[in-house]
């Protein structure tokens, strides 16, 4: 009996560091989102308020001016939505994709909610929407090349929402995607 | 450079050029479902307050989708194929922390 209660106090004091160890896991991982978010999130609104729509368009002069920059090495666009009536000297061909997760910034998202009261056209969501599709266009192009492909045709773009519907919370962003069918020329 | 994907033409086209079909063996597909974790959730969650594109998620549906190629192309492959065709993608966030990635195409014979 005595003897039992013994292993008992052993083994506690064994699991000890563990189960305080639990302990500590579970609180941080309610108290650093918490923590996080208090702290951080007026901060990076604050931020998001002063430069998103300055960052937004650097990205968009930067998406064209890689476009341009390609268009102008390659004189046109290796991109068609065109399937069938392919030229006749395709040697190989092979699928090419690529994907962007783009969002608009809380500023934007306040802007566009503010706008969706009035009604009309939410000019702020489809600058945002844009660029990101642009991105994504321009990343096939630039996936093509380096893979080797000379054009791509039959492209699909696909726009998928990231966010849950009607959900509170999580990112707010679209993901889109493109594809298309390499092709090279003998 | 012949992009084959483990010796599977996959395209997206209804034919493919240069090469006759000879067979169909149906519809195949692959899909993934993909959870993000809770620490990139939170890196990403704060990424997206200043709005932009979020790099984790890209690379995360990156890999997503060529683990769906993949399983469609070894469904392909148990088929006894030799390229996929008409290969579709359709995405869906099943709740706000999985998302499902699809892929489909015909399989066929070629020559």
């Amino acid at each position: 009996m005595a003897e039992g209660g013994t292993w008992l106090i052993v083994g506690l004091a064994l699991s000890l560091p563990f189960l305080l160890l639990a302990l500590f896991g579970i609180l941080w991982t309610i108290a650093y989102p918490v923590m996080l978010i208090s702290i951080a999130y007026p901060v990076m609104l604050i931020w998001a308020v002063l430069f998103s729509t300055k960052k937004l368009n650097q990205q968009i002069a930067d998406t064209t001016s890689r476009e341009a920059l390609l268009r102008d090495s390659l004189g046109r666009d290796p991109l068609t939505t065109i399937d069938g009536g392919y030229r006749s000297d395709i040697t190989s061909s092979g699928i090419v994709w690529a994907g962007v997760v783009f969002g608009p910034s809380h500023w934007h998202l306040l802007i566009g909610y503010i706008n969706n009261l009035i009604g009309g056209s939410i000019d702020t969501f489809q600058k945002v929407v844009s660029a990101g599709r642009a991105e994504a266009m321009q990343r096939l192009r630039e996936s093509a090349i380096a893979n080797g492909w000379d054009d791509v045709i039959n492209v699909r773009i696909d726009t998928a929402d990231m966010a849950p519907q009607g959900g509170q919370g999580g990112v707010k962003a679209v993901e889109v995607f493109a594809y298309g069918t390499g092709v090279k020329y003998g | 450079m012949e992009q084959m994907v483990q010796g599977i033409l996959v395209v997206n086209t209804e034919t493919i050029p240069g090469m006759m079909i000879t067979e169909t063996l149906g519809v195949v597909s692959g899909s993934t479902v993909r959870a993000k974790n809770i620490g990139r959730d939170i890196t990403q969650g704060l990424r997206n307050i200043m709005g932009g594109e979020l790099v984790k998620y890209t690379e995360l549906l990156e890999e997503s989708r060529q683990e769906a190629i993949g399983r469609m192309v070894a469904d392909a492959m148990s088929r006894g194929a030799t390229a996929i065709v008409n290969v579709r993608f359709a995405t869906s966030a099943v709740t706000a922390g999985a998302a499902e990635l699809f892929a489909y195409g015909t399989a066929v014979k070629t020559e």
